[in-house]
């Protein structure tokens, strides 16, 4: 009996070793590429690690025109002519050092820095900013305003535009440049995975490449070394936030730039010496949308009231734990305060919470509330309405949840309907969704935003696909004070344009301002020292916005 | 043979039948690949760059049927195409670079909890109402249906967190590069254990009770009685009397979560951060990623039916009676 039993499982114990050997060739297989052993950035000192939540496994491509690129692209490896930062308004020159407009705005020239070199040694010129914006345009599109880009000499580009358009310069000057002598020598820069980027950035080096993380090195040939003090940039891979937060509660990660709820509890508090977040309201503006093209939300008054029935403090308060505050009538996010108009945001009706004169508003508007409380459409039939949001955001959620009881509270029924975002987008873009919470166009001016909620130009029919303006709601005031706003680059002007514009929104009400958006950002500062805050806000604590760049080189190792 | 030829010819159905609902189910989902990518950039990009993208991925508005047509010769030829939420790399790079993880983690678990199992539930059904068996049943089972994200988010707690005696996540340490050494290969069984293990924990009751339950019926067949009465010993007839002939249910279910284990374990995957082809699948899902879904089923499907259509060759060798019908 023993020998039997000795014999199968010397069997199985060899059957079980081929498998496993058998798998193991496979991985191997399959991810090889790196080939460098292993390496890795440990050897000089801790790289900041950072875990990038929403990328289950990274692919080797750093072609910065792919929608799918690898992290820190466009942050570490390529810089942009200049950066702007929401969180102060500022905006710090980068690979250009100075640039000016035409007096008629259609040309816009740049001068590039001098002394910048590519991680392969090649001097910046501006030939690589033409291609660059040659790429651009053929492979993703946009810039339908730019008609040429000239290199007027080695450190010198102009801009040529097919007619003034005002946001252009922070769009062409926040573009990332790629260098001309590597892409000119490419086939299909659509396919290309650019696997050794060669870059202006200060981590250009790929120093080791898993799917599940990599670490980027310093360029030999950056052009301020005095600021690479981190000895190199580690990128970990989740498949979702819990196990990204987990690394962050653990101290394993330096920069955590996810969602943590509960963060105080969850984050600070296992090290609050350490641990730190910082949530600035820069973020784009979250709306209620009410699909103006179904009665009565093509009725201002009931917008307005519906509006002032929400009970913003709560929302705030409760599903978004108290990380931004409430928004105003202006609809601007806090990343466009210099562009308030303070005495209008100051003298709001229609976003402050009033139910009384919600219900007076809705009575006058001709909604009549019934003998059981509810209220009807004029023709009889009850009043009620649907709030679309995607399963998967339990914030939103929340949002829906708490409006849905505070409309109660007027007489009108709503109920949340959450399936999965992309039905819930479907119906946003063809026009079939009654109400939802929805997102709003960011940019450093706000233009895109009041373009996205209010002109005429971004109005589909329902039915007929679009990308913004879900609420299809164009007024054409707006739409004369937009062009006019593009058609000037003289910023008193443009401030004096916005005025308006904010004041059109007020009395128009195309959507229901929420809340504005919080960049999220954690930090801990047990590694590396020199964190974006409240106090120093020189950038904000997200790890894919342009302005990371200047984290990255500001960022120096705790001594000793 | 015939028996063979006939399976074969079953199996090239099935295929069929399933390559053409792989094509199908994911087109009955609403929206395209590129809006489901603006949404999810919530505002990052802006809608003149959706038609530029949509020509970039070169995707089809071609009739369905040629569609149709164009995917089975592509099946054939194993051409699957570039992936969309991966663009631009191909399915074939993206498939291949986590199926390797994804058949070490779930083969490990799968062959650790069938052995254990199966060796369990023998042990349980011939000393019945036995120690082992009134105390493990019941307790596997209680394991087995909690849900396994809490199982699994408890386990990284207590051993990796609290403990501190595993790594929290991946399948390797960060900054080392899969190489035949020693030390990775040392590295990676570590990242393994807690992974498998709670798959293990979960998955190990149902095979025990299944073996359990054929090994008794086959306890009271007439040839067990006439082993017991021929004098043979306890271990032998436990062994190649009574468990090869309850071990042959146990052999298909094993093919078929064989076959399965290439389409990942998807929350195993999650919790741990472990490489694999569950999470691939599921964010082709959600950025209606057509080819890379295309090609994670059609593996999974192959996987299923080749399995399958081993099984039934193991079972001709196993059970005379097949060869016999």
């Amino acid at each position: 009996m023993m020998m039997t039993r000795t014999r199968r499982g010397r069997h199985v114990g060899r059957a079980l070793a081929v498998a496993v050997a058998g798998a193991l060739a496979l991985t191997a297989c399959g991810s090889g590429g790196s080939g460098d052993g292993s390496g890795g950035a440990d050897a000089a000192g801790a790289p900041l690690t950072i875990p990038r939540e929403d990328m289950g496994t990274f692919v080797r491509n750093f072609n910065p025109f792919s929608p799918n690129v690898a992290p820190m692209t466009q942050q570490a490896v390529y810089e942009p002519m200049f950066v702007y930062n929401p969180a102060d308004g500022s905006t710090t020159p980068w690979l250009a050092t100075e640039w000016s407009a035409s007096d008629d705005g259609t040309a816009l020239t740049f001068s590039l820095r001098e002394g910048v070199r590519w991680s392969d040694g090649e001097p910046l010129v501006a030939q690589d900013v033409v291609t660059t914006f040659e790429l651009q345009k053929e492979l993703l599109g946009g810039y339908e305003y730019l008609e040429t880009v000239e290199a007027v000499d080695e450190g010198t580009v102009t801009f040529h535009l097919n007619r003034t358009y005002a946001p252009a310069l922070y769009e062409i000057g926040q573009q990332i440049i790629i260098p001309d002598h590597v892409w000119s020598q490419v086939d299909d820069p659509s396919k290309e995975t650019n696997e050794n980027p060669v870059g202006t950035g200060p981590y250009t080096e790929v120093l080791s490449f898993e799917s599940q993380s990599f670490d980027l090195g310093p360029n030999p040939n950056y052009w301020q070394p005095e600021k690479q003090k981190i000895p190199a940039i580690r990128m970990l891979a989740f498949a979702g936030n819990d196990g990204a937060n987990l690394a962050a509660a653990n101290g394993e990660v330096d920069w955590a730039p996810q969602f943590m709820p509960n963060i105080e509890q969850a984050f600070v508090a296992k090290d609050p010496e350490h641990n730190h977040y910082w949530f600035p309201p820069t973020g784009a503006m979250i709306n209620w949308h009410l699909n103006t093209t179904k009665p009565p939300f093509d009725d201002v008054d009931v917008r307005k009231a519906l509006s002032m029935a929400i009970d913003r403090e709560q929302i705030v308060d409760v599903a978004m734990q108290g990380y931004t505050h409430p928004a105003d009538c202006t609809g601007l996010s806090g990343a466009y305060d210099a562009w308030r108009d303070e005495d209008l945001a100051g003298s709001c009706t229609w976003t402050e919470r009033d139910v009384d004169a919600a219900n007076a508003l809705l009575d006058e508007a001709g909604y009549p509330r019934g003998a059981d409380g509810t209220r009807t459409h004029p023709d009889g039939s009850p009043l009620t309405l649907t709030i679309s949001v995607g399963s998967t955001s339990s914030d939103w959620l929340s949002v829906a949840e708490i409006i849905s009881q505070n409309l109660a509270e007027v007489g009108v029924a709503a109920s949340v309907d959450a399936p999965d975002w992309s039905a819930v987008v479907a119906s946003y873009e063809d026009g079939s969704f009654d109400t939802g919470i929805v997102w709003s166009n960011n940019a450093p001016t706000p233009y895109q935003f009041f373009r996205g909620v209010m002109s005429t130009a971004t109005v589909k029919p329902v039915g007929e696909k679009t990308f913004e303006n879900y609420h299809r709601f164009g007024d054409e005031d707006a739409d004369a004070l937009l062009d006019e706003f593009a058609g000037t680059n003289d910023e008193d002007a443009q401030h004096a344009i916005v005025r308006e514009l904010q004041a059109e929104f007020d009395a128009e009400a195309p959507v229901i301002p929420l809340f504005p958006g919080p960049e999220w950002g954690a930090y801990t500062d047990v590694r590396f020292t020199g964190w974006p805050s409240e106090e120093n806000p020189y950038a904000t604590l997200n790890t894919r916005a342009p302005t990371t760049v200047l984290v990255l080189t500001t960022l120096e190792p705790v001594k000793g | 043979m015939r028996f063979v030829l006939r399976r074969l010819g079953f199996y090239l159905l099935a295929f069929w039948v399933s390559v053409t609902l792989n094509f199908l189910l994911p087109r009955f989902m609403p929206g395209d690949p590129v809006s489901r990518m603006f949404a999810r950039s919530q505002s990052r990009m802006t809608p003149e760059q959706i038609t530029q993208l949509q020509k970039l991925f070169g995707l089809d508005d071609r009739p369905v049927w040629q569609q149709y047509v164009d995917y089975l010769g592509n099946v054939v030829t194993g051409e699957m195409g570039v992936s969309i939420s991966r663009f631009p790399t191909p399915v074939v790079e993206v498939i291949a670079g986590q199926i390797g993880w994804t058949i070490l983690l779930g083969g490990t678990a799968l062959v650790i909890a069938v052995l254990l199992g199966n060796l369990l539930g023998i042990l349980a059904a011939w000393r019945r109402g036995g120690a082992l068996d009134s105390f493990l049943p019941p307790v596997l089972v209680f394991v087995g249906s909690f849900p396994y994200f809490w199982l699994a988010m408890g386990a990284l707690y207590l051993f990796g967190v609290s403990l501190g005696w595993f790594p929290l996540r991946h399948a390797f340490s960060a900054g080392s590069s899969p190489a035949w050494s020693g030390d990775f290969v040392a590295d990676a069984a570590l990242h393994l254990v807690l992974p498998a293990v709670t798959i293990v924990v979960v998955s190990v009751g149902g095979w025990m009770l299944a073996m359990r339950n054929t090994m008794i019926a086959t306890n009271a067949e007439d040839y067990i009685v006439m082993a017991e009465a021929k004098g043979l010993r306890p271990g032998r007839i436990m062994f190649r009397y009574a468990a090869r002939n309850a071990m042959l249910p146990a052999v298909t279910s094993f093919g078929m979560s064989l076959g399965f284990v290439v389409g990942g374990a998807l929350l195993t995957e999650v919790v741990f951060a472990y490489p694999g082809v569950g999470y691939q699948l599921l964010a082709a899902v959600q950025g209606l990623d057509y080819p890379l879904m295309q090609g994670i089923f059609l593996t999974i499907t192959a996987a299923v039916l080749l399995v399958n259509f081993l099984v039934d060759i193991v079972y001709v060798r196993l059970d005379p009676r097949v060869r016999a019908s």
